[in-house]
């Protein structure tokens, strides 16, 4: 099949280096200390945050830290075919797993001893990418809950299918077959905290590849933090004094 | 769920019975509802429905099927709801099960009707294709992003929004099949079906505490109640399907006496839902 | 406004944005230029000596922001004052909270802090007025003093070596709180004053602003001579209380009650600082127009405060000039 025309264009009309529509919303769930909702496309994800607060379960207490937990779930609508069990499989447990370790790498945990840090990240609409939308979305919403951060992190994907490196694949391209390459970054930093990948690459288009993600992070970080800006000037002014 | 002090569930009380509520409304006032359709684009409908702070979403998927053998002329719902750990820490994991388990069973015994589908909200005739051979098996899906009480109501208001706002795509069959082979169908990307919704019922749950009984009960006001019961009434001033909660025994006569109020309340809400509704489609055909 | 939908009409549409873009307007032009995102670089004049606050962290030598929020200079401490964040404890706050355990000699609060504050047996004052030594059969009375799901205001005392905080209830106007309603904001919006009580005696309510966001609107209690009875006449206090209808709150001050709460409701989703002025202009301007206490959470009651506070802050600044 063709992912990419002779034109230069994927099936959705995209160019090779170009990402989705991003949208990103802060707010979204008031009951939530920080919450925000996250688009890549067509993929939608909903994070919410609870914390810092009282561990609840003291035989997990950490005395120098916070315990930062994360759990991510899909709906059962969010992909083509229904899904049968929305939590618990293998698939979610390592992703939660994921997103866990990344965040927890960014939080500065050392300055909220013995208190507990939830993330909750919900998939509404699955088209490739949840990966990344989930963490973009943890980072919002962590940052709409105070708490502090060593650094913004944000995570793309990119492939390589008739041999053109594509950015940010949607769910057929990611079903192709071909190589999909994770990354979530430290942008300030300039770190790499998340990288994965399946299938096979040779190296030297892997580093195009993984060069390529890398790009479409720091772009997606930009737009994070104008949000953020902009919500921290509106909730300034309209404060007052 | 926080818990409230003895001062604060007295004060709650108090209110109740002084027909003035802590946000200000009186027993038979709903919060403000806020609609918005279409928002899971992949879905064939979908809904997302606002009640104060309680947010749930709704969509409806269909998929091709084969009836079951006993019913030959019917189509297959299933209704299904999971609680996100978004709403509150205390559903992640398995913690959320039961509530999902409880609200998708009382969702289905008042808008699906009895085993035979006899009496059911949404009409499964009306989905079938191919009598004995192809049907409509619709997954309705509800989400509970946030709860703040009330979550039954919401719950079934999206779901009737996300049916307004379905469309099933019209299937042509092909012609001379014999009787035992599996027809072909050609689903078409272009036509759709809109659902008949003016059937469909609303929920209405009453929460007794006290001696009185409200309507759209916060979580704070849950926690207070005696017992609930939820009534599905459609257009017609039918009940459509009826559950009670909670362990305290009602009298009959009340239990009338709350269907009378329930059939009440359930007009202005209908309205309300219709109007709303409406709204939201013309506002998502102009986005 | 957070999570905040509400169905406007198009015309006030148009009016809410025009008063948020005379907010807007009117706030410095400094504190636009201040606010900044995680992992920002403040802007510091490195020659000079400077303390790092809080929000604030090293990185290569330089001075980032941690929190998302805008920048302080005073004297020479430079700090990142996040909005939306936890309650940041100061000692001698007024706050108000929930009891969540009665623990040996001790009970647990929450106060919307990252652990649960911890008030004292010590700290409190003892039914019978006496000062003396805690005995082994107070420890057992706790619960006739505080039990769980209760509602406290208190003092912060200090900070314990291991991060949390320690509160004490010794005065008169602090300790258990009744006969009203508890509302959870976010802690920014309560600013730092001399007074927290408000006793509203036009309306006979008592309205206390935790500093952690937690809000308590109730009737008005005289100040804790309650606490100085028997234990004997507190029980007989409480089967009175319970279940007879007079002992309800009577329906004039509810009305009170659930005005003021609403007019909290109103400001805090419009993202207007919660103080005793602005909380009572909000319910003049309510009871003026003779709005119902319900549709005060309606769209166009939220327009009209937007209005009154965008008028109200450009008088203030024309003042000052």
């Amino acid at each position: 099949m063709e992912y990419v025309s002779p034109e230069g264009l994927r099936l959705d009309g995209r160019r090779p280096m170009e990402m989705r529509q991003l949208r990103a919303e802060i707010g979204t769930v008031a009951k939530a200390n920080g919450s925000a909702v996250f688009e890549m496309g067509n993929t939608k994800v909903i994070a919410a945050v609870y914390g810092p607060r009282e561990v609840q379960n003291r035989s997990q207490q950490i005395n120098d830290q916070a315990l930062v937990r994360c759990e991510y779930s899909m709906a059962n609508f969010s992909t083509g075919d229904r899904m049968r069990k929305p939590k618990g499989d293998r698939r979610s447990t390592e992703i939660s797993l994921v997103i866990r370790q990344t965040m927890e790498a960014c939080i500065l945990t050392h300055l909220m001893p013995r208190s507990q840090i939830d993330i909750f990240v919900q998939v509404l609409q699955a088209d490739g990418g949840t990966r990344s939308a989930c963490i973009n979305a943890a980072t919002l919403a962590l940052a709409d809950a105070g708490i502090p951060m060593r650094d913004i992190v944000t995570s793309c994907s990119a492939g390589y299918l008739n041999s053109t490196p594509l950015l940010d694949l949607n769910y057929i391209e990611d079903s192709a077959g071909g190589p999909d390459v994770t990354v979530g970054i430290l942008p300030k930093l300039d770190k790499v905290t998340l990288l994965q990948m399946d299938a096979k690459l040779p190296v030297d288009i892997f580093e195009n590849v993984m060069g390529l993600a890398i790009e479409g992070c720091k772009a997606i970080a930009n737009y994070i933090r104008e949000v953020l800006l902009e919500n921290t000037k509106q909730l300034e002014y309209r404060r007052g004094l | 769920m926080v818990g409230l002090s003895v001062g604060e569930k007295h004060f709650i009380q108090g209110g109740i019975a002084q027909d003035l509520r802590s946000d200000g409304r009186k027993r038979l006032t709903y919060r403000p509802i806020y609609v918005e359709t279409g928002v899971i684009p992949q879905a064939h409908g979908s809904a997302r429905v606002r009640l104060g702070a309680t947010d749930v979403i709704a969509s409806v998927k269909a998929e091709l099927g084969k009836p079951s053998a006993l019913q030959p002329d019917k189509g297959k719902i299933a209704i299904y709801v999971d609680c996100s750990p978004t709403a509150a820490p205390m559903f992640e994991g398995r913690g959320g099960e039961e509530l999902s388990t409880e609200l998708s069973v009382a969702l289905q015994r008042c808008l699906l009707g009895g085993k035979s589908g006899a009496g059911a909200g949404i009409d499964p005739t009306s989905l079938v294709v191919v009598e004995g051979k192809v049907c409509w098996d619709l997954y309705i899906d509800g989400l509970v992003i946030s709860s703040d009480g009330n979550l039954l109501d919401a719950l079934a208001a999206a779901i009737k929004a996300a049916l307004s706002n379905t469309g099933i795509p019209k299937v042509d069959v092909a012609a001379e099949t014999t009787s035992d082979e599996q027809p072909e169908v050609n689903i078409s990307d272009e036509e759709f079906l809109q659902f008949d919704t003016s059937g469909i019922p609303v929920i209405v749950t009453l929460t007794k505490v006290g001696r009185h009984y409200i309507v759209d009960a916060t979580s704070e006001e849950e926690s207070q109640m005696s017992s609930a019961v939820s009534i599905s009434v459609n257009r017609k001033g039918h009940i459509c399907g009826l559950t009670k909660r909670g362990g305290v025994g009602l009298d009959p006569s009340i239990i009338l006496d709350m269907i009378s109020v329930a059939k009440h309340v359930s007009e202005q809400l209908i309205n309300k839902l219709d109007s709303e509704i409406a709204a939201a489609e013309a506002s998502e055909e102009e986005s | 406004m957070r999570g905040l939908k509400l169905p406007l009409s198009q015309t006030q549409r148009v009016r809410l944005q025009r008063a948020f873009e005379k907010l807007q307007s009117l706030s410095a032009k400094a504190n636009s230029d201040a606010s900044l995102t995680v992992a920002d670089t403040i802007p510091v004049n490195y020659e000079d000596a400077f303390l790092k606050g809080h929000g604030t962290a090293d990185l290569n030598g330089e001075l980032v922001a941690t929190v998302c929020g805008v920048v302080e200079r005073v004297n020479n401490l430079v700090y990142v004052r996040a909005l939306r964040a936890r309650y940041k404890p100061e000692v001698g706050d007024v706050v108000v909270g929930r009891v969540v355990e009665v623990a040996q000699k001790r009970w647990r609060l929450e106060i919307n802090f990252s652990q649960d504050a911890v008030l004292m047996l010590s700290s409190m004052n003892m039914p019978d007025g006496i000062q003396r030594r805690r005995t082994a059969l107070d420890e057992l009375n706790m619960r006739s003093i505080f039990e769980e799901n209760d509602i406290v205001c208190a003092e912060v005392r200090n900070f314990q070596h291991d991060g949390s905080l320690q509160l004490q209830a010794r005065s008169q106007k602090y300790g258990k709180l009744e006969k009203g309603q508890l509302l959870i904001i976010d802690p920014y919006l309560v600013k730092k004053s001399k007074q927290h009580f408000h006793h509203l005696e036009q309306f006979g309510v008592d309205l206390i602003l935790g500093r952690n966001g937690y809000i308590w609107i109730g009737e008005h209690v005289e100040a804790r001579d309650s606490m100085v009875i028997d234990q004997a006449k507190n029980i007989e206090q409480s089967t009175v209380v319970e279940g007879i209808n007079q002992a309800y709150t009577p329906l004039e001050m509810r009305q009170n009650i659930c005005r003021i709460a609403n007019a909290i409701r109103v400001l805090t989703s419009l993202g207007f600082n919660v103080d005793l002025n602005l909380i009572m202009e909000t319910v003049e301007l309510s009871s003026s127009l003779k709005i119902d206490i319900h549709d005060m959470l309606g769209s166009e009651f939220h327009v009209l405060v937007a209005e009154m506070e965008a008028e109200r802050r450009s008088l203030t600044t024309k003042r000052k000039r």
